[in-house]
């Protein structure tokens, strides 16, 4: 049975994806999904690994043009240019951090809010004093961000000289630095401890609350299920289900789906823990941090 | 009487011209991996741009000092457009085509702009001449000209004014952003394709002030010019360590000087008397670029070449 309950529909829909497919030559990677995300809320989506997730999130920000299908922000249909996306009020992360590893972690998030600010060629080379003030408004609110996430103390260091926890959080401030209406975060927990998975959670709840609606994609399960007023599960391209973390969480198929077999019964939570663990592994043997200590 | 310093000052003021050439270069292939080789073209049209406006322009007569800003303008206006002109249509196209392509393209392109030059650009096919701006002053055991001060000035002011752009501006950091991680550029709200334009709106900018100055420093300018200059700031991005700014300001001035020394000192060493001489100065200036490319290959400030994801 396929669950459709909206629990907690907060809001209106920030984000709306309608029958959603993408293909690669013959390979279908995503296949009809609709999905709706609303305001103030968090969404998960879970699934084993290629069924698509990552392609999907690609097809929201503007990197994939669907091959068929809609996807609109705020009512509007979103452009199929990056950048446009972006200036619309789409953030995000990437599951392989991608932070510009020879930038200080200030210039990051100061690229972060380019689409809320402007300045042209002229005024930074003259250097008028409406530049001047720009100039320190964006680095206030960089500032500002830098706080939130916890990394203030660290705006001059080098990006790449980030430990990889500090890395995560400087992205996710990077992305929220060009004011969003929904973060997407790729992987936020991949290869974090359970101290910082559980401050990230901490760290998502508080975007939350700033009206920021949140989409994930997460391989950790309690993670999901913690934070998550609705789940949403993907399986070879297609949703699965989609419900409350309890709904979900119960669903054979979800189960089915991740362990390859039929499962009977009650997912047990040691079963749980150990796809936890082995695609948690997985998640981190294929994240490469981009910190090569090629000095010269 | 003491020639070094002199000599040293030619290296200079050589030396800084390569440097604004190579800076089209060097941001060019920083951002988009690409070698335009058809830069050396670009300065050249910078020439015509800037003698078209004071042959056919400027009334006969004018000041100079009134002239040189203008052809300034000019010969900018022209080698931008041509630049960002050849970005639209010669090279966006294959944006995301093998790297051989581009590649082509650009040799072609430099091929073909020689010749519309040639063929078209009344006289351009001979040296034509350009106003010199000759008028000598005696700095010590240095003389230098008036050209020479165009040249030194016009590279400072460029170059500072570029590096503060870059580093400090919004499109600056939207720049280097696009040269570490054009996808993520693009998500971060940056629009590449602008930002590329810029690239080569910039290179070929400064290209067209080196030319300017070349023009004022020797007297004349043809539809070969545009080759050698090109291959030499080549060498200096290259030797500077290329996709680095301060690399092709620093490898500009390293090859100028170099190539000065080693054509005026290099007949001293006993056995070398066949090897100086300005005809043997291009000699040099290459086997500097080897020797350094074998000892640094990224480069005198270029970092390692990371693989890209």
């Amino acid at each position: 049975m396929i669950t459709m309950t909206t629990t907690t529909t907060t809001g209106t829909p920030v984000l709306e994806a309608t029958n959603v497919t993408m293909r690669f030559g013959g390979l279908t990677a995503v296949r009809s999904v609709d999905f709706t995300v609303n305001s103030g809320e968090i969404v998960g989506l879970i699934g084993p690994n290629g069924a698509g997730k990552t392609t999907f999130f690609n097809c929201l920000t503007g990197l994939y043009v669907p091959t068929e299908g809609t996807v609109s922000y705020k009512g509007t249909v979103l452009p199929p240019k990056p950048h446009l996306v972006t200036k619309a009020g789409i953030a995000r992360t990437f599951q392989n951090i991608r932070l510009f590893a020879n930038m200080t972690v200030l210039e990051n998030v100061l690229v972060g809010r380019h689409t809320r600010t402007k300045e042209g060629l002229w005024s930074a080379l003259l250097r008028g004093p409406g530049f001047k003030k720009a100039e320190r408004e964006s680095e206030e609110r960089a500032m500002e961000l830098l706080e939130f996430v916890g990394l203030a103390n660290k705006r001059d260091h080098l990006a790449r000289n980030l430990p990889y926890g500090e890395q995560r959080k400087l992205e996710i401030a990077r992305a929220l630095a060009s004011e969003p209406g929904l973060l997407l975060l790729d992987e936020p927990t991949a290869g974090m401890n359970p101290q910082e998975t559980r401050a990230t959670e901490e760290l998502v709840f508080a975007i939350r609350d700033k009206g920021i609606a949140v989409l994930l994609i997460e391989h950790d399960m309690r993670f999901v299920f913690n934070l998550c007023d609705r789940v949403a599960c993907l399986v070879q391209g297609e949703k699965l289900v989609e419900g409350t973390s309890d709904v979900v969480q119960s669903d054979e198929r979800v189960v089915a789906a991740y362990l390859g077999t039929p499962f009977e019964g009650v997912p047990e939570d040691s079963a749980l823990d150990e796809v936890e663990a082995a695609e948690a592994h997985s998640a981190t043997s294929t994240t490469s941090v981009e910190v090569e200590g090629d000095q010269k | 009487m003491n020639t070094l310093p002199q000599q040293l000052a030619n290296g200079l003021l050589l030396g800084s011209m390569y440097g604004l050439i190579a800076i089209g270069y060097t941001m060019v292939y920083g951002i988009v991996q690409l070698i335009n080789f058809a830069h050396g073209e670009i300065f050249m049209t910078g020439a015509f741009g800037a003698l078209t406006v004071y042959f056919y322009i400027l009334p006969d007569g004018t000041p100079m000092a009134v002239a040189v800003p203008l052809m300034l303008i000019g010969g900018g206006i022209v080698a931008i457009l041509i630049a960002v002109g050849a970005e639209r249509f010669a090279y966006r196209p294959l944006r995301g085509a093998p790297r051989l392509a581009p590649l082509i393209t650009a040799i072609g392109l430099s091929l073909a702009l020689q010749e519309v030059v040639r063929n078209f650009y009344p006289g351009a096919d001979r040296a034509r001449a350009f106003p010199g701006l000759d008028a000598t002053h005696d700095l010590g055991s240095i003389t230098i000209k008036d050209a020479d001060i165009f040249l030194i000035v016009s590279a400072v002011v460029c170059m500072a004014a570029l590096a503060y752009f870059v580093r400090k501006s919004r499109t600056g950091r939207a720049m280097q952003a696009t040269a570490q991680d054009p996808d993520t550029a693009q998500l971060m709200g940056i629009d590449t394709n602008r930002i590329i334009v810029i690239a080569f709106a910039i290179g070929g900018f400064f290209a067209a002030v080196a030319a300017v100055a070349y023009g004022l420093k020797y007297g004349n300018v043809d539809y070969r010019m545009g080759f050698l200059m090109g291959l030499k700031a080549f060498t200096a991005a290259v030797l500077g360590g290329i996709g680095n700014i301060y690399g092709a300001m620093l490898g500009g001035l390293v090859l100028g000087i170099a190539e000065t020394l080693a054509s005026a000192y290099i007949d001293e060493i006993p056995g070398m008397q066949q090897l100086g001489g300005q005809s043997w100065a291009n000699v040099w200036a290459f086997c500097l670029l080897i020797i350094v490319l074998l000892v640094r290959p990224q480069g005198l400030l270029g970092e390692r070449v990371a693989d890209r994801a």
